[in-house]
C-alpha cells in the first residue's frame, strides 16, 4: 500500500515537471545547429544550408532505410510544403492551407486546422503553400488570400489574422513566413497579376505591422529611376520564396521576383529594380542595406525567388562571409553578402540570353531574335526548389533542368485590377510542332513528352569555380530539394517519384525507392528518441525513413 | 499544236479540274481551309477580345472546350461565327460585332484547335475520310474503337488530342509530326534478346514498351545493353500518293475520332 502511494507522488511530481519544454525563439534558431533533432524554419537554419549534423544513417547502413509512417494528403495537387520538427512534434501544411501537428515518430496527428480562404483568392500557378514558420508556441502561415495567421501549436487554434494584401489585385502568400527577433516576415506573390510586390515585417504576439519594403522603389527612392512613367505600379517583383538571415550582420536576405508583365520588357524599359533581385535589408527597420540584380529588364520570367544559401568560407585566401546563388536565369552566382559584391558568376546550364557577365555581374544581354529559342527555358535553369550547402564537402547541391529552351512571344497589354497581366506568351520548343512539353508539375505518370524537351539533375557545384564536381542526371525534369548530412549523404528525389540517397563527394547513388508521386518539395531531417528520421513528400503522401530496427 | 503548246494545255486542264474540285468540296461546304493568317489574327483577337472569360486555353467557361471543339450550340463554322455574332445572353455571352475577316480568323484559331503556331490545314468530308482510311491500310498498325492494330498509336481519341495541322502532317511528314513518346525502339537486352517496339513510357531507370508482337514489355535500363531510339517514323508517308482532297478527307475523320 505504501508503496501505491509512493509510485503515485512520484508520477504527480512527474506530471507537474514536465510541462516545462524550452520554447523555439530566434536564439535556438540562430543556433539551430546545435539542436539538429530539430528542423526549426523552411531552411532547416537561418543561413538556409539544409545541412544537418546528425550522422547515424551514413553511406555504409543508408540501404537498410525503412519506411517507419505515411501521412496521406487529404486534398490534390503539388504538395510542396517544408515540414518543421520540434520536440518530436512534426507542424506541416497542405494545400491550400491546412495545417497539421503531427508525432514525428508514429504519424498520428495531433490536431488539423483548416483556413478558407476568400473565394477572390487567385494565383497564377498552383493553390501551394510551401511551409510554416515557428516562435515559441505559436506557428505561422501566409495564405493563398494574403493573409498572415498565427496559430497555436498545442491546440491548432488562430490566434489572429491579418490581412497583408487584397487578393482582388493578385496578392497571395505561398511561401513559408521566416521569424526573427519579435517579428514575423512575409513577402506576396502576384507577379503575373500586374501587383507591386513587397515584403512586411509583423509583431509576433499582436499581428501588428512594423515596417513594409517595397520591392518597387516608388517615386523619390532611389531604383525608382529604374522605371517608366507609371510601370512601377503593376511591375510584379512578387516574393514568394523565404529568405535568409544573417544574425552577426543583422541583415535578412530576400530574391525578388520577376518584373510585370512578364513577356514584354520594351513595356517598361530599364532596369525594373528590384525585380529579380537579392535584396539586403536591415530587420529592425526594413532599410535596405544594399541590391544586386541578377536579370535587369527581364523578359523571361527569370524570378529570383531562390533560397539564399549563407556561408562563411576562404575567398582568394581571406575569410569571407558569402551567399551562393544558382539563379533561375542560368547562372551560378556567389555574392559577398556583407557589401552585395559580385565574387563570381558562371553558367551551369546552356544560356544564350547573355553573352556573358560583366565585372560586376552585370549581364550582357543577347535578346534572340523573334521565334528563335532562349536557353534556359522560361522555368530556368533552376527555381525556387531548396539548394543545400555542406561545409564538409565544401559543394553547393540543386537542381537543374538541362537542355531546355523557350520561345518567347511579344504582345502589348494594358493593366487590369486582378488579371493576368502577361503582355505575350511563349512555347517550349519541342521536336515536333504541338507535342507535349514541360512546364509547372507533371502532367501525369506517363512521360509523353521525353527528355527530347528537356531533362533534370542534380548538380553538385565547387562555389571557387562555378564548376560542376558531378551531376546525377534524370530522365525527367526536376523541381526537389535538397538535403545533406554530416555524414555526407544527399537527399533529394525528382518528379518521377524515386528518393535518393547519393553520395555527397561522389554523386554515387546509395540508394533509391520508388515512392510514385512527384518529389517537389526538400526532404528534412530529425531525430526522436535518439533515432534519426528523413521525411520527404512524394505526390500525396509524406513518408518518414529511418533505418531498421 | 507543238509539244510546249500540249504540255500548256494539259496544265490548263489540270488546274481546271482542280479548281472543279476544289469548287465542288466547297459547294458542299466540306472543303474547309484554314490559313496562318487567319489562324494567327484568330489568335489575336482570341486575346484581346475572348480570353477574359474563356480564358488562356479555351476551357474557361463549364461545358465549353473551344480547342477541343467541344461546344454548347455551335456545330459548323456558321454556328460559331452567329454565336460570337448574337452572344448568348442566357450565359452571359455578349454579342460581339466583329468584321467578317475577324470572324474568318476566330473560326480558324478555333478550329485548328489554338495551333499557334498558325500551320495551315484543310478539313474535308470524314465520311469519304474512312473510305480512305480503310483503303489505306491505316488499320494495319493503328487501331480505332477496338477494331486493328495496336503497333502504331491508338486513334479512338485522337481528335480530342491532337490539332488538325498536327494530324495533317502526320499524314504528308510523319517524320516530323512523330511524338517523341512514340518513337519506334531497339533494344538489346544484357542476356541477348533483342526487342523492337514502340515506346509508351520511360524514366531515370526503366522503359515501357508495346513489342511488335503487341506484349506490353518493361524494362530496367540496367539490365539493357543497347538502347536504340529511331529518329524516323515507321509510318509511310502519303504525300503523292494521296490527293490533298483525300488527305483533308482524312484529316477530317481522324478529327471526328472523339474517344
Amino acid at each position: 500500500m505504501r508503496a501505491s502511494v509512493r509510485y503515485v507522488l512520484a508520477f504527480a511530481a512527474l506530471c507537474g515537471l514536465s510541462s516545462a519544454a524550452a520554447q523555439v525563439g530566434p536564439d535556438r534558431i540562430i543556433n539551430a545547429a546545435r539542436e539538429p533533432q530539430n528542423w526549426l524554419t523552411y531552411g532547416g537554419g537561418y543561413d538556409s544550408k539544409r545541412y544537418s549534423t546528425l550522422n547515424q544513417i551514413t553511406p555504409a547502413n543508408v540501404a537498410t532505410l525503412e519506411q517507419k509512417w505515411v501521412v496521406q494528403d487529404q486534398v490534390f495537387g503539388a504538395w510542396e510544403s517544408n515540414p518543421l520538427v520540434v520536440n518530436g512534434i512534426m507542424y506541416l501544411t497542405e494545400r491550400p492551407n491546412d495545417v497539421m501537428a503531427i508525432d514525428a515518430k508514429t504519424g498520428k496527428l495531433f490536431w488539423l486546422y483548416r483556413y478558407n480562404n476568400s473565394p477572390d483568392a487567385r494565383v497564377c500557378c498552383g493553390a501551394n503553400n510551401r511551409g510554416l514558420a515557428i516562435h515559441g508556441d505559436t506557428l505561422y502561415m501566409g495564405t493563398l488570400d494574403a493573409h498572415l495567421i498565427a496559430v497555436d501549436a498545442k491546440s491548432g487554434r488562430p490566434l489572429w489574422n491579418i490581412a497583408v494584401g487584397d487578393p482582388k489585385l493578385g496578392y497571395s502568400i505561398t511561401m513559408a513566413p521566416l521569424v526573427m527577433k519579435d517579428k514575423v516576415m512575409v513577402g506576396v506573390g502576384g507577379g503575373e497579376f500586374g501587383i507591386r510586390g513587397f515584403i512586411a515585417a509583423y509583431d509576433v504576439k499582436t499581428g501588428k505591422e512594423a515596417w513594409r519594403f517595397n520591392t518597387i522603389p516608388g517615386p523619390g527612392e532611389p531604383g525608382h529611376e529604374s522605371w517608366n512613367g507609371d510601370d512601377w505600379k503593376n511591375g510584379g517583383a512578387s516574393v514568394w520564396v523565404t529568405g535568409s538571415y544573417d544574425p552577426d550582420l543583422n541583415l535578412v536576405y530576400w530574391g525578388i521576383g520577376n518584373p510585370g508583365p512578364d513577356w514584354n520588357p520594351d513595356q517598361r524599359p530599364g532596369d525594373n529594380l528590384y525585380a529579380d533581385s537579392v535584396v539586403a535589408l536591415d530587420p529592425d527597420s526594413g532599410k535596405l542595406k544594399w541590391h544586386f540584380q541578377f536579370t535587369p529588364n527581364d523578359g523571361y520570367d527569370y524570378d529570383s525567388t531562390q533560397v539564399p544559401v549563407l556561408a562563411d568560407m576562404q575567398w582568394q585566401g581571406r575569410p569571407a562571409k558569402v551567399m551562393m546563388w544558382a539563379n533561375r536565369n542560368g547562372y551560378f552566382y556567389v555574392l559577398d553578402r556583407v557589401t552585395g559584391k559580385f565574387l563570381l558568376g558562371q553558367p551551369f546550364v546552356k544560356v544564350n540570353w547573355a553573352s556573358g557577365l560583366d565585372s560586376n555581374g552585370r549581364p550582357i544581354q543577347t535578346p534572340q531574335p523573334p521565334g528563335m529559342p532562349t536557353w534556359p527555358g522560361n522555368q530556368g535553369g533552376t527555381n525556387w526548389y531548396p539548394p543545400s550547402y555542406s561545409p564538409r564537402t565544401g559543394l553547393f547541391y540543386f537542381s537543374v533542368w538541362e537542355n531546355y529552351a523557350t520561345v518567347y512571344r511579344k504582345e502589348e497589354q494594358e493593366y487590369q485590377p486582378g488579371r493576368n497581366y502577361l503582355a505575350g506568351g511563349y512555347t517550349v520548343v519541342a521536336p515536333a510542332p504541338g507535342a507535349p512539353t514541360i512546364g509547372i508539375g507533371r502532367r501525369g505518370p506517363i512521360n509523353n513528352w521525353t527528355s527530347e524537351v528537356g531533362s533534370g539533375a542534380t548538380v553538385a557545384m565547387d562555389p571557387h569555380t562555378g564548376k560542376r564536381v558531378w551531376t546525377f542526371p534524370q530522365y525527367d525534369v526536376t523541381d526537389a530539394g535538397m538535403l545533406t548530412t554530416a555524414s555526407d549523404l544527399l537527399f533529394t528525389g525528382g518528379r518521377e517519384g524515386y528518393f535518393y540517397a547519393l553520395d555527397a563527394k561522389t554523386g554515387k547513388e546509395l540508394w533509391k525507392t520508388n515512392l510514385g508521386g512527384s518529389i517537389v518539395m526538400a526532404p528534412i531531417t530529425f531525430q526522436v528518441d535518439g533515432k534519426q528520421y528523413v521525411s520527404v513528400i512524394s505526390g500525396h503522401t509524406l513518408v518518414t525513413f529511418a533505418l531498421r530496427n | 499544236m507543238g509539244k510546249f503548246g500540249q504540255a500548256s494545255a494539259f496544265i490548263g486542264v489540270a488546274a481546271l479540274a482542280c479548281f472543279i474540285l476544289s469548287m465542288s468540296a466547297s459547294a458542299q461546304g466540306q472543303g474547309r481551309q484554314y490559313n496562318a493568317a487567319d489562324i494567327q489574327a484568330g489568335d489575336r483577337l482570341y486575346g484581346l477580345q475572348c480570353a477574359i472569360c474563356h480564358g488562356q486555353n479555351g476551357d474557361g467557361i463549364n461545358g465549353v472546350n473551344l480547342p477541343r471543339n467541344q461546344f454548347r450550340r455551335a456545330s459548323s463554322d456558321d454556328d460559331i461565327r452567329n454565336t460570337i455574332t448574337n452572344g448568348v445572353a442566357a450565359a452571359g455571352m455578349p454579342p460581339f460585332r466583329f468584321q467578317p475577316a475577324e470572324l474568318n480568323g476566330l473560326v480558324a484559331f478555333i478550329r485548328s484547335g489554338f495551333d499557334r503556331t498558325g500551320a495551315p490545314f484543310k478539313v474535308g468530308d470524314a465520311s469519304h475520310g474512312l473510305a480512305v482510311y480503310n483503303a489505306n491500310g491505316c488499320a494495319t498498325c493503328h487501331r480505332v474503337n477496338g477494331n486493328g492494330a495496336r503497333t502504331a498509336p491508338d486513334l479512338s481519341d485522337i481528335g480530342s488530342v491532337r490539332q488538325p495541322a498536327a494530324i495533317q502532317r502526320s499524314l504528308v511528314d510523319p517524320n516530323a509530326a512523330i511524338l517523341p513518346i512514340n518513337r519506334t525502339v531497339c533494344i538489346l537486352t544484357s542476356d541477348g534478346r533483342t526487342i523492337r517496339g514502340r515506346r509508351i513510357n520511360e524514366d531515370t531507370y526503366t522503359v515501357q514498351l508495346i513489342d511488335q508482337q503487341e506484349r506490353l514489355v518493361s524494362l530496367e535500363k540496367s539490365a539493357i545493353r543497347e538502347y536504340e531510339i529511331v529518329k524516323t517514323s515507321a509510318m509511310p508517308s502519303f504525300a503523292g500518293k494521296l490527293t490533298d482532297t483525300d488527305i483533308a478527307d482524312l484529316v477530317a475523320y481522324l478529327m471526328s475520332l472523339k474517344g
